[in-house]
């Protein structure tokens, strides 16, 4: 394969890019030289986009302790003139809400770009939070695209409105933009090496002053004007008035796509003024005014919080009382979940009175649904957190006698199906580390915890939870589920893994030494492959009376497949004359490769799925499984 | 012309994406415009996983609407029901590959995996123009069963439906395959043309 699409310099070739590749490639033509992201869906295809090209791209990138240092980073390489691009997924940004208000307070020097990529109908996170809200808070432009060919120029557009106004800018897409590919026309990538160099004048108490850095809410109010003035006249707004006055439509950033299609399905281009709004705030009110005067009733179709439709709401109080101001809020868009073809068509049929778009099969799909079976999350065959679970469950049973002696308070990754049947052993999560720190209030109410935290999650928020149980004596019990890798969002290293996001040798952090340095009573690492031995291990740290940590370290099976390649697993296999058909292997352990037969009521072992990591012949009472005898 | 529509339907692991990608690189050779929406949320390997793509004509949303598809393709028997019943026009083509993937809920024992022919009854309230053959079996003749997915592409250049030539696709193919997997991708792709016509299309 040749080299990446994102970097090849050839203005004007139509090229198939994803969303997030689309971003990447804006910030190769913009002349970014430091890009920062943590990973986390939808937003992980921008950093591992990043991490490929950023040598040959010149630029560099690095995946962030978290969100907070990532901003950080950004902010330090602004602030010597040179402009930078943030990840993030959403809830990404509550982490670095902490930098974001002063970065906006103090203003920026070289153009600094993040994206905040929410996720509508939370297909994978814990919230559909809607990042809007915290520009508003944080006086932040914000530009929403509705394609990738947008979202790539928006991120060169973006770096220049945040150095003429010098504020950072949010780029916010949604799931469905980060994830869609589209062709793409290239633009050129302009190499523009700026000279490195700390602005004095600009951020230093010593030179500019204290009193004329500090206090700038003012200055950072009046920027947002500029910014306003801008929007009013920017091209990725466009305003169609010649439509009918039936009604108005503004459509936010990618939800316009779906206004798009519904009037051209419904061939209502003549009746309809529509308004493609790509800067939700500041909002542009000159031209939403002009949308607003000519219509009785506009419709506002944006992804998860009626946020421009409450600002229209205010704005047609002063300039156009008598327009019925609709959407989320008024009940005729939903008030939660992700907007589609279906809701919009629904909408507008009901506006307009349309037939169209009434026809349905309900009543195919609900037979269908009943014939199907669903496919439900699981952990991978080969697992290491599957057997971790099961030795952890074991240990409890025995230390505990009940399963319920302890509340398993788990934490963000792939490890937190360990609330998934069969294990069934994992009653709470919330956000990146809260394990460790829910598990010392519970302590203190005298609850029995196990705090189950993976190896990135740790070093991302767990650390200074740890340290806070350790100096205020909470005696609180850690599992850390360490598979080498941040596996559920694409296998991106961790500070343990020895190399830096461009491929570079590392110095490895480990989590045995953090947590003896933080004064940790006892530290242990186990691997979780051996049943036996992790119980042991699990049992000691339950009986400690202090702070205790085991680590379970076995790198995450789908790596470890990939790194033996070309080489290919032994599987194992069931004595068919030795398993009695007891089901304990599925029932209680459940890997994929295990295999129910109802011809001679015994398991087998799928040999396409098994990895041979042994562990379901431990688990099986009649020894019944084992390395295939050539 | 007017939007072409097709509806991919797998389970994560199959190489639905790599189709979806040769597909639309095709479209942008011959000069359409393309969009591809991914589902897949949290799937990891084995999770259901469905694209839509939309080639030339006037689309915005990278999602299709219900009953619009002109083109489903299944790679896998249960999935390919599940998207088409929802997805398919009326009296759109099927093409489907008959291998089952069966989910944990069924290799444990804990629900059935519904047989053919209730499956395809379904399918058939939509369409009488479906095509079902083992595309795994296909693959694997052509020396890879993760070649599939260039399988089910050869049969659906066969079904003629495509706004792009044969020559177009294998043209992408080995632009942006490795080239050391070329071979059998070019076998397993005029394997899928054979098993399409084969197929009978019922």
């Amino acid at each position: 394969m040749s080299s990446h699409t994102v970097v090849t310099n050839q203005p004007g070739r139509r090229t198939l890019l994803m969303g997030n590749e689309a971003i990447v490639r804006g910030a190769i033509e913009a002349g970014v030289s430091v890009a920062t992201a943590y990973p986390g869906t939808p937003s992980s295809e921008i950093g591992n986009t990043l991490s490929r090209v950023a040598d040959s791209a010149g630029l560099y990138f690095e995946w962030s302790a978290n969100e907070k240092v990532a901003f950080e980073v950004a902010f330090g390489a602004s602030m010597c003139d040179q402009r930078s691009l943030v990840a993030m997924k959403h809830v990404g940004l509550n982490v670095a809400l902490d930098v974001l208000n002063p970065v906006s307070l103090r203003g920026v020097k070289g153009g600094l770009v993040f994206v905040s990529t929410d996720d509508p109908s939370q297909h994978s996170s814990r919230t559909e939070q809607d990042n809007r809200w915290l520009a508003k808070q944080n006086c932040v432009p914000v530009l929403e695209p509705s394609s990738p060919q947008e979202a790539k120029d928006m991120v060169s557009y973006a770096l220049d409105l945040s150095e003429r106004v010098r504020l950072p800018v949010m780029l916010r897409t949604v799931t469905r933009l980060s994830h869609m590919r589209s062709d793409v026309s290239l633009g050129a990538i302009e190499r523009r090496d700026r000279e490195a160099a700390f602005d004095w004048d600009g951020f230093s108490y010593r030179v500019a002053g204290f009193d004329k850095l500090f206090k700038r809410h003012k200055e950072r109010h009046e920027k947002l004007d500029r910014a306003q003035r801008e929007f009013e006249g920017l091209s990725f707004n466009s305003l169609e008035l010649d439509g009918g006055e039936r009604l108005g439509i503004i459509g936010v950033g990618f939800a316009h796509n779906y206004c798009l299609d519904a009037i051209n399905k419904a061939s209502i281009e003549e009746e309809v003024a529509h308004l493609k709004l790509a800067t939700p705030h500041p909002l542009p009110v000159e031209l939403v005014s002009r949308l607003l005067e000519g219509v009785d009733r506009v419709l506002v179709v944006e992804e998860v919080d009626p946020f421009v439709e409450l600002h229209v709401k205010a704005l047609a109080k002063d300039v156009a009382p008598h327009v019925e101001v609709l959407g989320r809020m008024s009940g005729h868009l939903p008030r939660e979940g992700e907007l589609g073809p279906v809701t919009m068509d629904g909408t507008l049929a009901t506006l307009l009175d349309l037939e169209i778009f009434k026809e349905s099969r309900t009543d195919l799909e609900a037979r269908a649904k009943d014939l199907l079976f669903d496919r439900m999350l699981t952990l991978c065959a080969g697992c290491p957190h599957r057997a971790s679970i099961y030795a952890l469950k074991k240990a409890v049973q025995a230390v505990k006698v009940d399963l319920r002696g302890v509340v398993v308070n788990g934490d963000i990754g792939c490890y937190g199906l360990a609330h998934a049947p069969p294990m069934s052993f994992e009653d709470t999560y919330f956000c990146m580390g809260a394990s460790i720190g829910v598990s010392q209030g519970m302590a203190r109410a005298g609850v029995d915890t196990i705090a189950w935290i993976g190896d990135g999650t740790f070093f991302h928020a767990g650390i200074p939870a740890l340290i806070n149980a350790v100096v205020n004596g909470a005696s609180i019990k850690v599992v850390v589920a360490d598979n080498g890798t941040i596996a559920m969002t694409g296998f991106q290293p961790t500070p343990q893994s020895g190399r830096t996001a461009m491929g570079r040798p590392a110095k490895r952090v480990m989590i045995e030494d953090i947590a003896r340095a933080a004064g940790v009573d006892s530290v242990e690492v186990v691997d979780p492959n051996d049943l036996e031995a992790a119980e042991r291990a699990f049992r000691r740290m339950l009986e400690v009376d202090g702070v205790a940590l085991v680590i379970a370290r076995r790198l995450c099976a789908t790596e470890a497949l990939r790194v033996m390649r070309p080489e290919k697993p032994v599987p194992l296999e069931v004595d068919s004359g030795a398993c009695t058909g007891c089901r304990i292997c599925l029932s209680q352990f459940g890997c994929p490769a295990l295999v129910w037969s109802d011809l001679d009521g015994r398991a087998r072992i799928d040999t396409t799925l098994c990895t041979g990591c042994g562990v379901c012949a431990q688990v099986c009472p009649q020894r019944a499984i084992g390395i295939r005898e050539v | 012309m007017e939007t072409f529509k097709i509806v991919i339907a797998g389970v994560g692991g199959q190489g639905t994406l790599l189709a979806s990608r040769m597909l639309a690189l095709s479209a942008i050779e011959a000069g359409h415009q393309v969009k591809i929406g991914e589902t897949y949320g949290m799937a990891q390997r084995g999770g259901p996983v469905m694209s839509h793509i939309q080639i030339g004509g006037e689309a915005y949303s990278p999602q299709l609407r219900p009953r619009e598809a002109d083109i489903l393709i299944g790679f896998e028997l249960a999935e390919a029901v599940r998207r088409g019943v929802t997805y398919l026009r009326n009296g759109g083509l099927a093409v489907i590959n008959s291998r089952k993937f069966p989910p944990v809920e069924v290799t444990s024992g804990m629900m059935h995996y519904p047989t053919e022919a209730e499956l395809l009854a379904l399918l058939g309230e939509v369409t009488d123009d479906v095509a079902v053959f083992d595309a795994t079996a296909l693959a694997e003749e052509a020396g890879d069963p993760i070649t599939t997915n260039v399988v089910m592409l050869g049969a659906l250049t066969a079904s003629g439906s495509l706004p792009f030539t044969r020559e177009t696709v294998l043209k992408v193919m080995r632009e942006n395959l490795r080239s050391a997997y070329f071979d059998t991708n070019v076998r397993a792709f005029e394997l899928g043309m054979k098993g399409f016509t084969d197929s009978g299309r019922r």
